[in-house]
């Protein structure tokens, strides 16, 4: 009966999955934030090293470098996370314009143009761009004239190269490449200029100001919500119990929702304020997926405590050393748990009580609110420092490892009564 | 001698995969260079490659590298997820293998 309803769930989903995890668009904008990736984790690093919550290391640190210490600090993210909306047009540009074989350094330095032009200021001084929204509250905006852009600068080459193509040209190619392009160029940028008129005609000055709030801040509001964080959570785990890379697949959107919350965090907690958002991208990658999608770093403790199955026991000692590091995929598709009826439940329960462990704890105030991003394949225990500042962020680890263990033990048990 | 990646999301899970494989194939003298990457990098990927293999978590590519690489010599396929998950070099080598039209082991 299991098998058919596998069946079932296969024919539905896995081509909506498919076709997700393969989108174009949404391929170049998971590539663009990952691309920023690196400025982004020492920006953050940057201000957690700037507000460690201990009082000893603020004066410490003070009577060392003198007060003015943590500028230092101040200009890495100020250059890094608080231009995020910047880098993203550049790098969702370069990827997509990639994915077409078009030349991506010309399409990401249209793109770069055309998001300038767009959010342009006029003010006392001249003209001049609006440092406060270039960070991820522009990040709406920079992703739709990355798009926007990049895809007219494709389509118009595309007509231009077919018609070149029936009439020999004599210039060299890279000059001929780039003279080819001034068409597009200034087609692109008259679009966007003319849109900005547009909408200073209707009165709105800053678009990206109007744009944030409008559309984005209500969905991030709406994702900064513990439903939201479940069902998100839940579409991940289910399409890899489909054997696809579930956490992969929704990483656009939940770079796009999850990436500005925290970045929220780190500027409220530089200026002393109160930190808004409890769900953000390590909230999830730190808390909830130990050892990989699934906390399977829970269930390899449960296999190395309480299994004797010889075939088991291997293949937690193949992958214990990846685990550690948050990979998982052996674990995934060797015991297995894909397709594997008897883990479909703690394999989905997991994460989702995790989620919510950890969402109350937050919300107690037993572990601060996340302010720091750490690479997804930090192992934990020192990940829940890192992302927090705090000893209790390690320790709400140690308290979800143990409940995931709680949780697997019966199914493994299972699993081994079943093949005697 | 014959160019083979094995592509996943972060290129991270298929080296160990890829390190086994190294081995059995130097172990019986095969010609084959095997490497691991990301997704992302494929594209920009600069040796000259002829065989590509998607681990069983990202088969959904499967249509972008049919767009991509329908008209050239290159083929790809997908591995088999019990041998991704149970690190069967030997398995996955002699799928390459197969699809290279060269003699498995």
């Amino acid at each position: 009966m299991f098998n058919k309803f596998i069946q079932i769930l296969e024919n539905k989903f896995v081509p909506l999955a498919s076709k997700l995890g393969s989108q174009r668009h949404l391929l170049s904008i998971r590539d663009g934030f990952i691309s920023i990736m690196p400025l982004a984790i020492i920006g953050s690093l940057a201000i957690l090293i700037n507000n460690f919550p201990i009082v000893y290391y603020q004066e410490y640190m003070s009577s060392l470098f003198g007060t003015e210490w943590t500028l230092f600090s101040d200009y890495i993210y100020n250059g890094t996370f608080a231009i995020m909306s910047l880098l993203i047009v550049f790098s969702i540009s370069y990827n997509l314009a990639d994915s077409y074989n078009e030349d991506p350094l010309l399409a990401a330095l249209i793109s770069f143009s055309s998001f300038i032009i767009t959010i342009i200021q006029t003010d006392a001084q001249g003209f001049s761009i609006p440092f406060q929204w270039l960070d991820a509250s522009g990040l709406l905006v920079a992703i739709v004239v990355a798009i926007l852009a990049t895809e007219i600068y494709v389509k118009t080459m595309n007509l231009i190269s077919s018609k070149k193509k029936q009439e020999k040209g004599t210039m060299t190619p890279i000059l001929n490449r780039y003279f080819s392009a001034l068409i597009p160029t200034i087609f692109i940028f008259l679009i966007f200029s003319l849109m900005r008129l547009v909408f200073a005609q209707f009165g709105i000055e800053n678009i990206i100001e109007e744009i944030y709030r409008l559309i984005q801040l209500p969905l991030m509001g709406l994702a900064n919500n513990l439903l939201t964080a479940l069902v998100i959570v839940f579409i991940g785990h289910f399409f890899w119990f489909l054997g696809l890379h579930g956490t992969n697949i929704l990483e656009p959107v939940i770079q796009a929702l999850y990436l500005p919350a925290l970045q929220e965090n780190i500027q409220a907690v530089s200026n002393n304020l109160a930190v808004p958002n409890i769900f953000t991208k390590p909230f999830f990658d730190s808390f909830v997926y130990m050892g990989g999608s699934g906390t399977t770093l829970s269930l390899l403790i449960v296999i190395y405590l309480f299994s004797n199955s010889k075939r088991k026991r291997d293949l937690m000692k193949l992958s214990s050393t990846q685990s550690i590091f948050n990979i998982n995929e052996p674990i995934l598709y060797g015991l297995p748990i894909v397709m594997n009826p008897i883990y479909f439940i703690p394999f989905i329960l997991t994460p989702l009580i995790l989620t919510l462990t950890s969402y109350l704890a937050i919300l107690t105030g037993f572990v601060p609110k996340t302010i720091a991003m750490v690479p997804w394949g930090t192992p934990p225990i020192i990940s829940g420092f890192l992302i927090t500042g705090s000893i209790s962020g390690s320790l709400l680890q140690v308290f979800n490892i143990f409940i995931g263990i709680l949780i697997y033990f019966p199914f493994v048990k299972i699993a081994e009564r079943i093949k005697e | 001698m014959e160019n083979v990646v094995l592509v996943c999301t972060a290129g991270m899970s298929t080296s160990i995969l890829v390190s086994k494989m190294n081995k059995i194939a130097a172990e019986n003298e095969i010609e084959i260079n095997i490497e691991a990457l990301a997704q992302s990098e494929l594209k920009n990927y600069s040796k000259k490659i002829d065989l590509i293999l998607l681990g069983p978590q990202v088969k959904y590519l499967l249509n972008n590298l049919e767009r991509d690489y329908k008209n050239s010599e290159i083929k790809f396929d997908v591995i088999d997820s019990v041998q991704y998950g149970t690190l069967n070099g030997k398995a996955v080598l002699n799928h390459a293998l197969t699809l290279l039209d060269k003699k498995v082991i």
